[in-house]
């Protein structure tokens, strides 16, 4: 049976001690420090603090002993629940989805893999409204279906449920979880996984143990970022679970900061930072798992990753595929397109067509500055970010400096935060600055926001892909005498470029959906595209709201288009 | 007893009277004058607003820039955010902005910690009427009424609630759809007036009917529409403007309808505070009034009538309940989660 668990040499890696290597790191952990430590800190005196900051108090710890109740227990345990379920469940799904896709001769694999992915960019309060009308007990199209069918009056599915709960926060993770797996599915040599069947392993032994061995990093990565999502999800929580009488962490928190007089920020930030020091232990344990072994699956000899013939079960794996799509996709999306077109949502008479929905959208000023905006924002922040991202991963997976695991630890810090209270971190970090550079108020608040929310994936994507790669690569470049820069560039980030573009849509998209922290930061002239789609949702505006939709899911399509075109004939490895 | 020359002496006294009165004008108007100059340099004015998304807004700035040629920023954000935003403005000292314009209790709220400065003298400082009135600090703009909206198609004229108390029938149990009322918004305003006036025992009730409650809002209009409740509670009265063509009503109950008011004041070192005295009179103004209006929303100055669009106008007249007390709140607020748990 094929090993792929090597262990590693001690080195000190690539790098070699030097004042200018110093600097560098030493303005990146200032660096890191600004955008993540900075907003955690005043959030950690926000909760040992009776008063929120710029206002006279003392300390204590009320907020931590509030923390600790029966009810509070009660929603954690809900919480791990689950998006333990949820994570699970996608994580099987997406697994088999890249596999599909990467790996098999399923036909319009090229094709199917965009549409796979298309979920992720829908903003959740759409689905949310198309679920609402698709599975709600009373009323749902597949409810009305389902008593017109068989006479019954039981509901055949309730979205006001554990289970509804799950199955909307699914239809992000998965998509997620495939957009980060199906790259390490094609950076495969398939040299190994031959090795082990010439070992006498079987082909599902040999998917279990090398094929799957060896995306250990990439999977765990992945599992560990849904989860923590899992954990702080909002959105399907709030709409499908609290009217049933289910609450996890993050709607605790939102009562707690909205829904009283004077918001609980004590309770509220010491709930955060204890569920972060939580998802702190699991990362360890990611660690600890992934510590001392080799997982490079890319070395200098050029390969093609095996394709699995499927004979007649292509056909199989192709309608799973479609079957996803159309759930996930075409139901929703099906709803925002002919919703767009009539005057009041899941109204269809030939009276209430219109096209002022469109109208009102493009004749909007407010919306188009947002737009512009945002498509600045997004733009701007995901490269810096994934630059940024890229750095980082670099000092964590190619050297063994020190330093390193504080590096680790200070970009995981904002995922695992509830964006509705890191928001406010922000706000109090970035208004109570100290100097001369003014933030708040600024555009630029917005841009290190971004930065700071993005560097954690970034980091898991770059990470997991860089240790992908053999060191002889990069050792090949520098005995030739390529400078560092030279290497990481034309060697390093272009033979993790799949990655790279996949984590830069991720974030582009991640930004164009915030708002936890945009509703707090942006400033009028500032408006981002996620604060006007609240607005318009707020005001009951949903034609106008699946226009933006349909725009941002245009905007998918041309940048997944334009990034497989790029990768296709310049960078693919 | 009026005598000739008591008439005589009060014609004497007349004339220095009521040249004084008009010396106070003419310096007042002075003043006054000097503000509106002031403002026009200051250039702009922002309003931070916890009512998203209403359609006001747009009106408002173009009638204001078109009166003052100063331009209004209207910043929107969700009231439990603006509180905060607003505090960390005030104690660190970055203040954006100039005007607040929110719920009476979210400003209730934030009068008491000190967030606002006195508006000084304004022109229309006396002309909103009974039961409003400005303060030295606040100006009552407009008032929400809250209702009952239904189902037409699945209520019979005959069934529909008259009373508040005709939703503890029996025929309404798992019918009724609620903004949350264990939360800060239209839920808690309907939850403190209702149970003021109509008691505790009407909410025991209540309860056992099962009402589903979110925070989707408005959102909430087209699951009534399409059938999926027969009722929402509280309702927005105005917004039935914008509803036309569904198969929905909405009811004002015989007690009448649990209100929100909306008040303007100014933010403590409001960078543009020449520009956000002028917005505040300019809320009391009948441009501003007649844009809440003829959206259906109750003004706070009289006589608009004749000139509010006749569909709107009866809207703007509907009897009033009572309204919220900031100081009752958090103690309402925990109340509403008792009872519906």
């Amino acid at each position: 049976m094929a090993t792929v668990e090597v262990v590693l040499p001690r080195r000190e890696g690539i790098v070699r001690p030097a004042l200018g290597r110093n600097i560098a790191l030493a303005l990146l952990i200032a660096l890191l420090l600004f955008l993540t430590a900075y907003p955690m800190a005043m959030l950690l005196y926000g909760s040992l603090h009776t008063t929120p900051p710029g206002e006279a108090g003392t300390f204590n710890l009320d907020g931590y002993r509030a923390m600790l109740s029966r009810t509070n227990a009660i929603v954690l345990a809900n919480t791990i629940g689950l998006s333990l379920i949820k994570t699970g469940l996608a994580m099987s799904l997406a697994i088999f989805l890249a596999w599909v896709i990467a790996r098999t001769d399923t036909p319009g694999r090229d094709t199917l893999e965009t549409l796979i992915t298309l979920p992720f960019y829908i903003p959740p309060i759409l689905t949310a409204m198309a679920w609402g009308m698709l599975a709600a007990p009373k009323g749902g199209l597949i409810n009305l279906g389902w008593s017109a069918l068989t006479g019954s009056r039981e509901p055949l599915v309730n979205i006001y449920s554990y289970g509804g709960v799950v199955w909307h926060m699914m239809q992000y993770s998965t998509p997620f979880l495939f957009l980060l797996i199906v790259g390490a599915f094609r950076s495969m040599d398939p040299a190994l996984e031959e090795s082990s069947r010439m070992s006498g392993a079987s082909g599902w032994t040999t998917f279990r143990r090398v094929t799957l061995g060896l995306m250990l990093p990439v999977t765990t990565s992945a599992f560990l970022l849904s989860f923590i999502r899992g954990v702080e999800s909002f959105e399907s929580a709030l709409i499908f679970g609290t009217p049933a009488g289910i609450e996890v962490i993050t709607t605790e928190i939102y009562h707690l900061i909205h829904h009283s007089n004077r918001p609980d920020y004590p309770q509220a930030t010491a709930l955060a930072l204890g569920i972060m020091v939580l998802m702190f232990a699991l990362v360890a344990w990611q660690w600890r798992l992934l510590g001392g072994r080799s997982f490079f699956t890319v070395t200098g000899k050029g390969y093609m990753p095996r394709v699995t013939r499927l004979g007649r079960w292509r056909w199989m794996t192709f309608a799973i595929c479609v079957l996803f799509f159309v759930i996930t996709v075409v139901l929703p999306v099906g709803q925002l397109v002919i919703g767009s077109f009539f005057k009041f949502f899941g109204f269809y008479k030939v009276s209430m067509l219109t096209t002022e929905h469109y109208q009102s959208v493009w004749q909007s000023r407010l919306i188009w500055r947002a737009f512009g905006n945002t498509l600045l924002l997004g733009l701007g922040g995901a490269t810096a970010t994934m630059m940024l991202g890229a750095l980082i991963a670099y000092v964590l997976v190619r050297t063994r400096l020190r330093v390193r695991r504080t590096l680790e630890i200070l970009a995981w810090l904002p995922w695992m935060m509830p964006g509705m209270v890191l928001g406010i971190g922000f706000l109090w970090a970035y208004a109570f600055m100290p100097g001369p550079i003014q933030l708040y108020g600024t555009l630029w608040a917005l841009l290190v926001a971004y930065v700071a929310l993005g560097t954690p994936l970034a980091v898991r994507t770059m990470s997991g892909a860089f240790s992908q790669l053999a060191f002889d690569l990069e050792e090949c470049s520098r005995v030739h005498g390529a400078p560092w820069w030279t290497t990481f560039r034309r060697i390093l980030l272009a033979l993790a470029w799949p990655a790279f573009a996949v984590g830069w849509i991720l974030i582009f998209f991640i930004i164009l959906r915030e708002l936890s922290a945009s509703i707090l930061l942006y400033s009028v002239g500032n408006e981002v595209l996620s604060v006007v789609v609240m607005r318009l949702w707020t005001e009951g505006k949903a034609g106008p709201v699946s226009v933006i939709a349909l725009v941002m899911l245009g905007l998918v399509f041309l940048f997944r288009f334009a990034e497989r075109r790029l990768v296709r004939t310049h960078l693919s490895t | 007893m009026l005598t000739r020359r008591s008439m005589l002496r009060l014609a004497s006294l007349a004339p220095p009277a009521l040249t004084r009165r008009a010396d106070a004008q003419t310096a007042g108007d002075a003043e006054w004058k000097k503000v509106i100059e002031a403002a026009k340099k200051e250039g702009k004015v922002s309003m931070y607003t916890g009512a998203v998304g209403s359609p006001a807004f747009p009106k408002i700035a173009a009638a204001f820039e078109a009166k003052y040629s100063v331009r209004l920023d209207v910043l929107e954000v969700r009231a439990s955010e603006l509180r905060e935003r607003v505090r960390t403005e005030q104690t660190s000292g970055k203040v954006i902005g100039d005007v607040s314009h929110n719920g009476s209790t979210s400003t209730g709220l934030q009068l008491a910690d000190g967030t606002f400065q006195p508006h000084g003298p304004l022109p229309n400082l006396k002309r909103p009427v009974a039961p409003f009135a400005a303060d030295d600090m606040r100006v009552p703009i407009y008032v929400i009424p809250y209702g009952i909206l239904v189902n037409t198609d699945l209520v019979k004229p005959a069934d529909e609630p008259k009373s508040w108390k005709d939703l503890l029938h029996a025929r309404w149990k798992g019918k009724i759809l609620a903004d949350d009322m264990r939360a800060l918004g239209g839920g808690a305003v309907f939850f403190m007036v209702t149970y003021q006036k109509l008691g505790r025992e009407f909410h025991d009730k209540l309860a056992e009917q099962q009402p589903h409650m979110n925070r989707e809002l408005r959102g909430n209009y087209p699951r009534v529409a399409r059938g999926e409740y027969s009722a929402y509670v509280p309702y927005t009265v105005p917004d039935i403007l914008d509803l036309k063509g569904l198969p929905v009503k909405a009811i004002v109950p015989t007690e009448g309808c649990p209100y929100v008011r909306f008040d303007g004041a100014i933010y403590k070192n409001a960078p543009h505070p020449n520009a956000a005295r002028l917005l505040v009179d300019f809320f009391l103004g009948d441009e501003v009034q007649l844009i809440y209006g003829n959206l259906g929303f109750v003004t706070v100055i009289g006589g608009l009538e004749a000139k509010i669009a006749p569909e709107a106008r009866a809207f703007t007249q509907v009897k009033l309940l009572g309204t919220t007390d900031f100081k009752l709140q958090e103690e309402m607020l925990k109340t509403a989660k008792q009872i519906y748990k």
